[in-house]
């Protein structure tokens, strides 16, 4: 999400959005409105740079989650398409440089990876997604069960750039939280510390990395299947933090290299567990 | 020869076949017959050719026949004068020894003969009233002939008084051993001959060839009496059953029952598994057609650990002749012991990650994985400790033989050093370790590993060169099950063979990067993949029309078992959307590959018995492997084999090296209790080998002791062994009389048997004369030429 890009009445037209209640109401009342700006709530956004999903064929291509509607729009698009191709890419890009993965990177105009939808079948191809923005996701019942299939059957999802805004979460934590029950209920956020062996997968990091200058202090928070912290890992939720965009502008220089660094590390660390975990 | 035909040439022909048989021919008409003959030729030749003149009313034809008809008579006539007679040799009374051998099995207590009205006798009532009864025809031609010696026989042969001294309850019938028996013991006597009484359901585990051959070398003729009926009217039987002899706990194996029937075709019927009583398995089977003998498969989860007898039943069908024989053992180990597997992958993937998780919670299997996750940079996961594999992929054979199998993931054949990869090879050839062989880009031909040591392990042809990055071929594959595929341990996985087939039907499609030239000779394909109608094939390296490929399949090589499963994403069988949640397939099946790839691996000691269930008393073969840490198999150690019997009882027993196979030792133990024998081999600690005292101090194999084995031995009313395949094997029986010049009788023929033996020119024996010329057939001949040519005559009209 660029923030510089904003204007002041989508901040806070998102932002009201985001809390279940409200957004509940908002559509009800003035859903002629919103399509009038952004389209149908009930269909998905299409980033221009989208060229189409490349065919599976068992490389690691990066999964990414839409979800319906416009919530948290931006010029990049609605939450879930914020920094939308460049990130992906650029994280794959860093994979294929660090590690032995070879992921897909580049095929003609396709970049990055793949976007899937939480009931499109061939999501399960894929058992590795990154989700950005749940703060604004609204699922129906289909995508809540095709989703707590994926995430039951083996699938583990990166939730990104979520949480505060200026020292007030104006509903992604509630609304992340919220969906999540629906999608796993009784499932519970728990705070992972340094030690969790998912930061010391690839590199060992330590967690006091500094995350948007926009959120709050970064907490990173993990959903074990069962509840058992000694089962698998289904998800890990960055609050707080946007790795995304650290790794769409590294080659920018928008954000200092250290702290792009420590973005590249943790995404290169989730994937490196959930491949080996 | 039908008995009535037989009957009525001994009334033509004056003596039975037999008697022609054994007989040589001869004349014994004295010199002066011959003059007399020649004097007959004088006269006679002048009356023939006057004879031959006469014209009268008869046509030339007429004279043919009638001249003809009068000089076969003549010749008949003359025929007799010279006085035929057989010249036999037979045995001298009460001179000759005569054994008999009587079959004292229980399988002679089927009721299975014939009496009239009555009840059906059984066969060893019969035997009794053949040669144990006062009133016994045979016995006293026997005795009036012979010097008759009895033995009864069944795991052994025994010298008995007289034929009453049967019981028919030996466990086991072992007709070659009781034959050469009794043939030693009467060896300094002249024998006549031995008669054998047996049904012939012979179940000794060797061939009778080498019996025989000494039998026909002394000219001992054995005569055969089949008692019993060759074929049954009703029964149903569990013939044998093949398992494994031993299974990781947990492990789902898959029995063969082999089935047999006669009068049931085409029934359904249950057949049930128990362990200790307790029913495991059940199954409804069809009945095969009358006498094929079909094997049934039967999956049986094994989840107890120890020794388990497995029971198989099939429950008693209305009318059975034979009632002992719908029941048979297996004797299964399951070893509750975790079996431990290195799994090298190349290149981080999510089929990694699947495949340890399925397997994660399974307490008898170990995942140890060098995952590859940048260049120079490996990451260890379920190590026992931080020296395993703290260097890499092991670099000695007795790093590596330490493990039972090798997973090789997607990574690429420049990982090894070609000693490494000598290694691979030898851990399967040479060890007997199982390998894995997965897909993916950096795997078989694509991972570089054609022309490579490790290549003639793999049961798949490849080729090409290895390919750094890029996708060279890709197919997606539709899973098949093959016959053979539906028939072994490792592919189910479901409860059933049935069910398991149909799970294979319905499993989603997975994708191959790896391009299959074709199946390795003596390759077996458990599960081929064929490409669907809407699926892709692409980038092949030569042109394929319709692509096919294996999923699953394996081969012997060297000890050892190599597996090939070149597809990159079986984790599409759990992921994928028609895949319900819960659905355990993909755990299963890993588990099952996993443990079918470690079932069959040797120890560096092991001990094996011939047979998994066994009589009391019957001896059990046992054999030890002995081999060092590099599995060089050992040939100078002192192994020992320690018994516990089922009372506790212990006993040590000294295993010989078997000088034809390197590091194999063998001895034999007889079985005295009813129950379960424990078998541990142990190389004897206090006996230094052979060699410099350096050698000594390396000697690793020192105290070392194997996995103890069991023997399962059956009280000899528990053992069904007599009852199965127990029909009388009237060829079998034959055979042996054929083979040693003897004859095989029933009891219906049976009372030559005396007479037979005295002409079998054996022992010591007096030539007879046995007159031709008075046979009834020549007195026949006589009166019927005269009578065709008188009704000739008068039929012309010549008289």
């Amino acid at each position: 999400m660029k923030y510089a890009a904003r204007t002041r009445w989508m901040v806070l037209l998102v932002g009201v959005a985001v809390v279940p209640g409200a957004r509940v109401d908002l559509q009800a009342q003035d859903r002629r409105s919103m399509m009038r700006y952004f389209g149908d709530p009930n269909e998905y956004y299409t980033p221009p740079a989208f060229h189409g999903n490349v065919k599976y064929d068992g490389r690691f291509t990066f999964a990414r989650i839409k979800y319906r509607g416009f919530a948290h729009f931006t010029d990049e698009g609605p939450g879930w398409s914020h920094d939308y191709p460049r990130s992906d890419g650029h994280l794959m890009k860093i994979m294929r440089e660090v590690t032995a993965l070879r992921p897909f990177v580049q095929r003609g105009d396709i970049v990055g990876g793949n976007i899937f939808a939480l009931d499109d079948p061939e999501l399960m191809k894929y058992p590795i997604a990154y989700f950005s923005e749940p703060g604004g996701w609204s699922p129906n019942d289909k995508e809540v069960a095709g989703f707590r299939n994926y995430l039951l059957k083996g699938g583990f999802v990166i939730f990104d750039d979520f949480g505060e805004m200026r020292g007030f979460d104006q509903g992604d934590w509630l609304n992340t939280v919220t969906q999540m029950q629906r999608v796993l209920p009784g499932c519970q956020m728990v705070r992972l510390d340094a030690s969790h062996p998912i930061f010391h997968s690839f590199y060992d990091i330590g967690l006091d990395v500094i995350g948007r200058t926009y959120r709050g202090i970064p907490a990173y928070y993990g959903i074990y299947e069962n509840n058992d912290p000694k089962r698998r890992l289904l998800a890990i939720l960055n609050y707080n933090n946007d790795i995304g965009e650290y790794w769409e502008f590294s080659d920018e220089g928008f954000d200092p290299i250290a702290l792009t660094n420590e973005a590249y590390k943790l995404g290169v660390n989730y994937l490196m567990y959930a491949l080996t975990h | 020869m039908a008995n009535w035909l037989e009957s009525l040439f001994a009334f033509l022909f004056k003596y039975r076949p037999a008697v022609f048989e054994k007989g040589d021919f001869a004349f014994g008409s004295p010199t002066s017959v011959i003059v007399l003959l020649l004097a007959g030729a004088l006269v006679g030749v002048p009356a023939i050719l006057t004879y031959a003149a006469v014209r009268g009313k008869s046509t030339r034809r007429d004279r043919w026949i009638l001249g003809s008809l009068r000089a076969v008579a003549i010749l008949l006539l003359v025929f007799c004068l010279f006085r035929p007679m057989l010249l036999l040799s037979a045995a001298v009374p009460q001179r000759n020894y005569v054994g008999v051998l009587i079959d004292d099995s229980r399988s002679m207590q089927i009721a299975d003969v014939d009496a009239g009205d009555a009840r059906p006798q059984t066969r060893g009532d019969v035997v009794r009233h053949l040669v144990a009864g006062p009133d016994s025809a045979i016995r006293k031609a026997l005795a009036d002939r012979f010097l008759v010696r009895y033995f009864r026989f069944s795991s052994g042969a025994q010298r008995i008084a007289s034929a009453d001294d049967v019981t028919f309850t030996g466990t086991s019938t072992r007709l070659g051993d009781a034959i050469e028996h009794a043939r030693q013991e009467l060896e300094a006597v002249p024998l006549s001959g031995l008669v054998v009484f047996s049904d012939g359901a012979d179940n000794g585990r060797t061939p009778l060839g080498d019996e025989l051959l000494s039998l026909r070398a002394r000219s001992v003729p054995v005569f055969t009496v089949g008692i019993g009926r060759e074929r049954f009217d009703k029964d149903v039987e569990i013939r044998r059953v093949e398992a494994a002899r031993t299974a990781l706990k947990g492990s789902a194996i898959v029995a063969d029952v082999l089935v047999r029937q006669r009068g049931y075709g085409g029934q359904k019927v249950p057949l049930v598994v128990e362990d200790e009583g307790r029913v495991i398995a059940s199954e409804e089977i069809a009945l095969p057609g009358d006498g094929d003998l079909a094997p049934v498969r039967v999956h049986v989860a094994l989840n107890d650990p120890g020794p388990r007898t497995l029971t198989f039943k099939i429950a008693l069908q209305q009318g059975e002749q034979v009632t002992q024989n719908n029941v048979q053992q297996a004797l299964v180990v399951v070893r509750d012991r975790r079996e431990k597997i290195l799994y090298v992958e190349g290149e981080p993937r999510s089929e990694m990650g699947f495949i340890r998780r399925a397997v994660a919670s399974d307490s008898n299997l170990q995942l140890v994985t060098l995952q590859r996750t940048a260049e120079n940079t490996f990451q260890r996961f379920d190590v026992d400790n931080g020296e395993e594999l703290a260097g890499g992929f092991p670099k000695t054979r007795e790093e590596l033989f330490r493990y039972r199998g090798i997973v090789l993931g997607s990574v690429d054949a420049s990982m090894f050093t070609r000693d490494q990869l000598q290694m691979l090879a030898d851990f399967v050839g040479v060890r007997g370790g199982g390998l894995l062989l997965l897909g993916g880009r950096h795997a078989f031909g694509e991972g570089g590993y054609a022309g490579t040591p490790l290549a003639p392990a793999m049961p798949v042809v490849i080729g090409g060169e290895a390919v750094p990055d890029s996708l060279t071929f890709l197919a997606d594959i539709k899973p098949e099950l093959t016959p053979a595929g539906a028939a072994s341990a490792a592919t189910q996985i479901a409860g059933t063979e049935q069910k398991s087939s149909d799970r294979w039907k319905t499993l989603p499609a997975v994708t191959s990067v790896n391009f299959i030239r074709g199946i390795k000779p003596g390759a077996v394909v458990l599960v081929n993949g064929v490409v669907p109608t809407d699926g892709r094939t692409e980038s092949a390296p030569v042109p394929v029309r319709r692509y096919e490929q294996p999923v699953l399949a394996y081969q012997r090589f060297g000890k050892g078992l190599a597996i090939a499963l070149p597809i990159q994403d079986t984790r599409l069988w759990q992921m994928d959307a028609s895949t319900p949640v819960d659905d355990p397939t993909f755990v299963t099946f890993w588990r099952q590959l996993l443990r079918w790839l470690t079932s069959d691996v040797p120890n560096r000691i092991s001990v094996a018995s011939a047979s998994d269930v066994a009589g009391v008393r019957d001896p059990i073969a046992l054999t030890a492997e002995v081999a060092d840490s590099a599995f060089v198999m050992r040939n100078d150690a002192r192994v020992v084999a320690h018994l516990t019997a089922p009372s506790g009882t212990t006993r040590d027993l000294p295993m010989e090296w078997a000088v034809d196979r390197d590091g194999e030792y063998r001895a034999t133990f007889t079985p005295e209790e009813a129950g379960n024998y424990e078998v541990v081999a142990e190389v004897d600690a206090t006996a230094a080998p052979a060699g410099s005292s350096a050698r000594a101090a390396a000697d690793t194999t020192r105290g070392r002791r194997s996995d103890a084995t069991y023997v399962r031995v059956n009280a000899a009313t528990e053992s069904s062994r007599e009852f199965v395949d127990a029909e009388m094997r009237a060829s079998l029986l034959q055979r042996i009389a054929r083979e040693t010049g003897g004859r095989f009788y029933t009891p219906a023929n049976v009372a030559s048997l005396p007479e037979d033996i005295a002409l079998s020119k054996r022992g010591v024996t007096v030539v007879n004369q046995m007159d031709l010329w008075d046979m009834p057939f020549i007195f026949l001949m006589l009166v019927g030429l005269v009578c065709a040519e008188w009704a000739y005559r008068k039929k012309r009209g010549l008289v």
